[in-house]
This record gives structure tokens, C-alpha cells and sequence, in this order.
């Protein structure tokens, strides 16, 4: 392989990547709190399409960002409601919502675009670090990307800050581990984890905006593709650490680019194991390559004030 | 005469249990929206009633299709509350019924079971559809023994991969695609012989129904009993109640975990067998087409009851029958069946909350 295509292989991993690691990090954020939340997929769908409409309606892609982040708002609120309010079965809820927004999302795309259009929207624009961007061969193909790489990465950032070194991180680690006691020391558990909920619905609306007005300027109906679930698995493969999720993602989006990279380099692999690559090491991933797993000891149990 | 009616209104709120109504209640908030929804949509709401019904109910053709559907639906819906007794959720009905297809296809074109004595040349397709299957349910067992892998994700990943196995499969001429004889071939199988398709009950095929029926019968009556009215019935239900509790009491947890996975997962890949063997013949890409998350949403809607499943799975098999007609004929998109199901879905969950602390 030429140095110019390794080159493309790592841009276009990270660039595959991304919907992951922001996905994954909300998705960390919310099991660390306690809830499972199953309809990341669902979350990421609707923020995707939301994004697509609205910046094909306005013809700006950062109102299209703006709208798709409202939009996901009330399904985090929904889902939200139902794991801690109402106490529902969290996988349930999930999978519930989950095909809630792949029929609401399929039917408003036929209503708006008409069946299967093919119309370019307006999509967010690439930037490409100072230094880092002028770097002979790797500059270009690797660090010129879309700038909401760049501002989610900052956002990732920010959240292993925030979980290492403040309350918020400790009191989030207690409402998924201990509840009781946080509860007892005067915090609402209820309320932590309705965050926790809205914060894995943000980054799932901004992980959808990346997927269709980040990358390739169109959406398609069901386009997630079971993206969701590879972050929930990549949650679970990084033994709920931020450092071994993002890895974990870094490494299923490598296996999604080696499906377009393979071809060029004239070895022939069929291309439906490729595609299916993401998923089967993700299953090795949380079938014991992790080792045994030590999830939030009161993850997916609704929590009962006494 | 006030005593007998006392008598019957006993009977009757005791049928009506609360899990009863609020099923039904359910359902109907649902298609309360999707009618909403048609009305949002521009779309005539007496046209595509109309349409709906002429789907569901209009010709024999019509009703013995929505019925094969049910069946599969049926069969998911009955292993996803075998399983949920052992308080696991199998979400793997759409792989299980992928696999079921794939092994159907490969015994029935190329197993040399066309000229078997009558009844053969489909039952060796059946029981590897099955076989498959249980395959396929196991590997989640098998990991949720061995490495506690939430089985939610597991089966989930494990659908996944048996869509794109399939894809695959019909891509591949190596395997079962049908020979290329141009660049115009399209990506699937031969179609299956004539021995090996699932006789009609009527021998008609305006009224295509098949023996699926029966077979789906037998099956939902032995899952009834085994699960009520048998010690392994109960020791099930042990284990979904306190895993613990139950192992002290003798029950092996990872022996009701592996039968149960397994048992849903033959169940799903006996699902597709039908499918394939009665009603597709040719394996294509898309061949699962969502039936497994159907059956999944049936059993969920049934609240552990198996008479439930068989109620939902005709209600689905129905449902999603009028919406293919109403997207035909009225041009209402069948993604409005799905917001309906999700809607029932969300309800429910949501309800258990009013019904007290149980599930």
C-alpha cells in the first residue's frame, strides 16, 4: 500500500469513525448514569433527517444543525420519561422508539423529497487544522475534514475532563453504580439521569448531522444502519471507559473503510463480508475479547425511591 | 336471573384483566394516530380504509396471504415469550428467520432431496431452516453463559450479520446465486423445485395458504402447555423471576438460558423456512424484510400469553397485509405501519407503570 493511500485509509477510518465516537461518548455518558439507552439508532435517525430538511429548507447547514438538535430534544425527553418516570423496560422503550423514527422518518422523507430522490443538500463545510493540515501526504487526506469532527472532538474532550476531575463525573458514576446512596446524600437521582438521557440525545443528533449533511449531503431512508447498536456495542468493548469506547470506535470505523479501500487495492474480498466486518467484530467485541464484563452495577434497573 | 348476571359480568372482567385492556387500549391509541396520520398526509381517510380492507379482506388471495404472514409473526412472537419467561429478550428473530431462509434454499436446490418420497423433499429443507435457526440462537445463549453478553445486544448484531450472510449468498455464485448467464442476472437463487415447496391445504393457488398452518398450530398448543401446565414451564419462570433463588433450588440457569435461546431461535429459523418453501421460493436480498422485528413487537404486545401471540400475529400479519394495498392503491407510504407499531410499543412499555411494579 502507498503512503497516499494509507493516507485516505486513515482520513476516510476517522471520517467513518466520527457518527461513532460522538454516538458512543453520549451513549457512555448515559450508562454511566444507569440507563441503557437503546434508541441511539433512533435518536441518530431522526437527527439526521431533521438536519437534512432543515438545511435543504433554509439552504444553511447550521440551521439544518440547529434544527436537527431540537428535534432529537423531544425524543430524549420521551425516552427520558419512559426509563425514569414511568420505570419502563429501557430496552423495550429502546427498540420502541427505535422503530417509531425509522417509519416517521421514512414517511416524511416520501412526503417531502418523494420516494428515493437523490438531491444534494447543503451540507457543513471542511476546515483543516493550521500545521497539522500542511503536512506533506497526510495533511490533506487525513486532517481536512468537516468541521464538526473537529467541534465533536472538542466536545469529547470536554466530557473526559468533565468525568474525570468534577462532581458531575462523580455523581454521574454514583447514579449508575450506587443510586441509593447518591440519593441519600440528597441528589436526585431522577434528575441525573434525565440528563444523562438528554446529553447521549445531543450527541446522537450531532453523530445523525454527520451522517447527512456532514459526509455526504443527502439522506437516505434507514440510513443509520444499525450505527446505533455498533456504538452501544463499542460502549461495552471499551469497559465503559471513555478511552477504550473511543477506540473501540476507531477501530469498527476502520472496518467500514476497509470496504472501500480494499477494492482499490485490487484485493478481492466479497463486499458483503466487508460490510458485515463492523458487526462481526463487534459481536467478538462483546461476546469475552473484552474480557468479563463490569458494567454499572445498576444499569438498566429503573430506580424506586422507598 | 340477577345472580347470572352477576355471573357473567364476573366472567367477563375477569377475561378483561387489565393486561388485556391496556393491549388493546394500545393498539387502538395506535391506529387512532395512523389514521390521524392519513388525514395529515392529504390522502382520502375512506379511500384508504377502503383500500386497507380490499388488502386484509378483499379476496381469498388476500386473506390466506395475511394469514402465511401471521404465522411467521406467530412463530418469532411464541419463541421471543419462551424466552422472555427466562426474562432474557430475544431481538434476533430477523437473523434467525435470515438463516432459516439461507439453509432452506441451499438443502432444497442443491441437497438432492427432489427426489425423495413425498413430504421429504421438504421436510429436510424445514428442519435445517430450523436447524439454522437454533444455531444462530445459541451463539447468543452461548455467549450470554460464557461471557455475559447482554443477549439484547448479541442477537441484535447477530440479525446484522445474517442480513449481509445473506446479501452475500445471493451475490456470491460460488454460493447461491443462480448461475450468471448474462450481466442481467439478478443477485438471487434458482428458484426451489416443485417437491420441495410446501403443499397447499387446498391445492389452489388463489388461496395460497399452506401447511404452515397446521404446523404452526401444533407448535403454538405444545408452547401453551409446556409453558403453563409443565415443570419446565415453571422452572423457566423460576429462572426469570430470581436466577438465584432458583439455582439453590436446583434449577441450572445456563441450561434454561441455552434451551430457551435456542428454542426462539428454532422457532425464527422455522419461520423463514416457511416463508421460503411456501410462499418466496427464490432467496433474495431483503428476504427477511422486517418480519422479524414484527414478530418480535407481537410478542411483546402479548404480555407473556401465547393465545396474545397468536391474537397479535394476526393483527400484524393483517395490518402490514392492508398497509402494502393502501401504499398501492391509496399511496399511503407502509412506513405508516411501522410509526403504528412503534407507537404500540412505546404505549405499552410505557403503561406497565399504571399496572403496578410487575411487568
Amino acid at each position: 500500500m502507498s503512503w497516499e493511500l494509507f493516507a485516505v485509509f486513515i482520513g476516510s477510518s476517522l471520517r467513518l469513525a466520527v457518527p461513532l465516537l460522538l454516538a458512543g461518548t453520549g451513549e457512555l455518558v448515559s450508562e454511566r448514569a444507569g440507563v441503557l439507552n437503546m434508541s441511539i439508532e433512533g435518536m441518530m435517525l431522526t437527527g439526521a433527517f431533521a438536519a437534512a430538511v432543515g438545511a435543504w429548507a433554509t439552504g444553511n447547514p447550521l440551521i439544518g444543525l440547529l434544527i436537527c438538535v431540537l428535534a432529537v430534544l423531544p425524543v430524549a425527553l420521551l425516552q427520558s420519561a419512559l426509563s425514569n418516570t414511568l420505570r419502563a423496560n429501557q430496552i423495550v422503550t429502546g427498540i420502541g422508539i427505535n422503530i417509531l423514527a425509522l417509519g416517521a422518518t421514512t414517511l416524511a422523507y416520501r412526503e417531502i423529497f418523494g420516494a428515493r430522490s437523490r438531491e444534494q443538500i447543503p451540507g457543513l463545510s471542511k476546515w483543516s487544522p493550521p500545521w497539522l493540515g500542511d503536512i506533506p501526504i497526510f495533511g490533506q487526506a487525513v486532517f481536512e475534514q468537516v468541521w464538526l469532527l473537529y467541534a465533536g472532538l472538542a466536545v469529547i474532550a470536554l466530557v473526559a475532563l468533565v468525568l474525570r476531575y468534577t462532581t458531575i463525573g462523580i455523581v454521574l458514576h454514583a447514579a449508575g453504580a450506587e443510586p441509593r446512596a447518591l440519593d441519600k446524600s440528597g441528589v436526585s437521582v431522577s434528575r441525573v439521569r434525565y440528563l444523562g438521557v438528554i446529553f447521549a440525545g445531543f450527541m446522537s443528533a450531532l453523530a445523525g448531522a454527520f451522517l447527512s449533511i456532514g459526509d455526504i449531503h443527502t439522506f437516505t431512508e434507514g440510513m443509520t444502519r444499525g450505527a446505533g447498536y455498533l456504538a452501544i456495542a463499542a460502549v461495552i468493548f471499551g469497559k465503559w471507559t471513555l478511552g477504550g469506547t473511543l477506540l473501540a470506535c476507531l477501530l469498527f470505523g476502520a472496518a467500514t473503510a476497509l470496504q472501500f479501500q480494499l477494492p482499490t487495492l485490487g484485493i478481492d474480498v466479497p463486499n458483503a463480508f466487508l460490510i458485515m466486518l463492523p458487526y462481526l467484530l463487534a459481536l467478538l467485541a462483546v461476546g469475552g475479547l473484552a474480557g468479563r464484563q463490569t458494567s454499572p452495577r445498576a444499569l438498566g434497573e429503573p430506580y424506586f425511591r422507598r | 336471573m340477577t345472580d347470572l348476571a352477576a355471573d357473567i359480568i364476573r366472567r367477563l372482567t375477569r377475561a378483561l384483566r387489565p393486561s388485556v385492556a391496556i393491549s388493546v387500549a394500545a393498539v387502538l391509541v395506535a391506529a387512532l394516530v395512523g389514521v390521524g396520520l392519513i388525514f395529515a398526509l392529504g390522502v382520502s381517510v375512506s379511500d384508504a380504509i377502503a383500500a386497507f380492507i380490499d388488502g386484509t379482506l378483499g379476496t381469498p388471495y388476500a386473506i390466506a396471504a395475511s394469514i402465511n404472514r401471521s404465522i411467521v409473526f406467530a412463530l418469532v412472537g411464541i419463541g421471543f415469550v419462551i424466552a422472555n419467561r427466562a426474562n432474557l429478550v430475544n431481538v434476533g428473530g430477523e437473523g434467525q428467520i435470515a438463516m432459516g431462509g439461507i439453509a432452506a434454499t441451499a438443502v432444497a436446490l442443491y441437497g438432492h432431496v427432489g427426489d425423495l418420497p413425498a413430504g421429504l423433499a421438504f421436510l429436510f429443507p424445514l428442519a435445517a431452516a430450523a436447524i439454522a435457526g437454533t444455531v444462530w440462537g445459541s451463539i447468543a445463549g452461548v455467549l450470554k453463559i460464557k461471557a455475559g453478553t447482554n443477549e439484547v445486544i448479541s442477537t441484535l448484531l447477530l440479525s446484522f450479520i445474517a442480513v449481509w450472510l445473506l446479501y452475500w449468498c445471493v451475490q456470491s455464485p460460488q454460493l447461491l446465486r443462480k448461475p450468471m448467464t448474462s450481466s442481467a442476472t439478478l443477485p438471487e437463487s434458482l428458484e426451489i423445485s416443485d417437491p420441495t415447496k410446501l403443499p397447499l391445504l387446498t391445492g389452489d393457488y388463489s388461496f395460497p395458504l399452506h401447511i404452515g398452518l397446521p404446523v404452526a398450530a401444533v407448535i403454538t398448543i405444545i408452547a401453551a402447555v409446556v409453558l403453563t401446565r409443565t415443570l419446565f414451564g415453571l422452572q423457566l419462570r423460576a429462572v426469570g423471576f430470581n436466577p438465584i433463588a432458583a439455582s439453590r433450588a436446583g434449577i441450572s440457569y445456563s441450561r434454561m438460558v441455552m434451551i430457551s435461546l435456542a428454542t426462539a431461535g428454532a422457532l425464527g429459523g422455522l419461520a423463514g423456512g416457511l416463508m421460503l418453501l411456501g410462499e418466496q421460493y427464490v432467496l433474495k436480498d431483503g428476504f427477511s424484510s422486517g418480519y422479524g422485528f414484527d414478530g418480535l413487537v407481537a410478542g411483546l404486545l402479548a404480555r407473556g400469553s401465547v393465545v396474545g401471540v397468536v391474537a397479535s400475529a394476526l393483527l400484524f400479519g393483517f395490518l402490514r397485509s392492508g398497509g402494502i394495498n393502501m401504499e398501492m392503491v391509496a399511496g399511503v407510504p407502509t412506513a405508516l405501519v411501522m410509526v403504528i407499531q412503534g407507537l404500540i410499543v412505546i404505549t405499552l412499555a410505557g403503561a406497565t407503570f399504571f399496572m403496578g411494579r410487575q411487568a
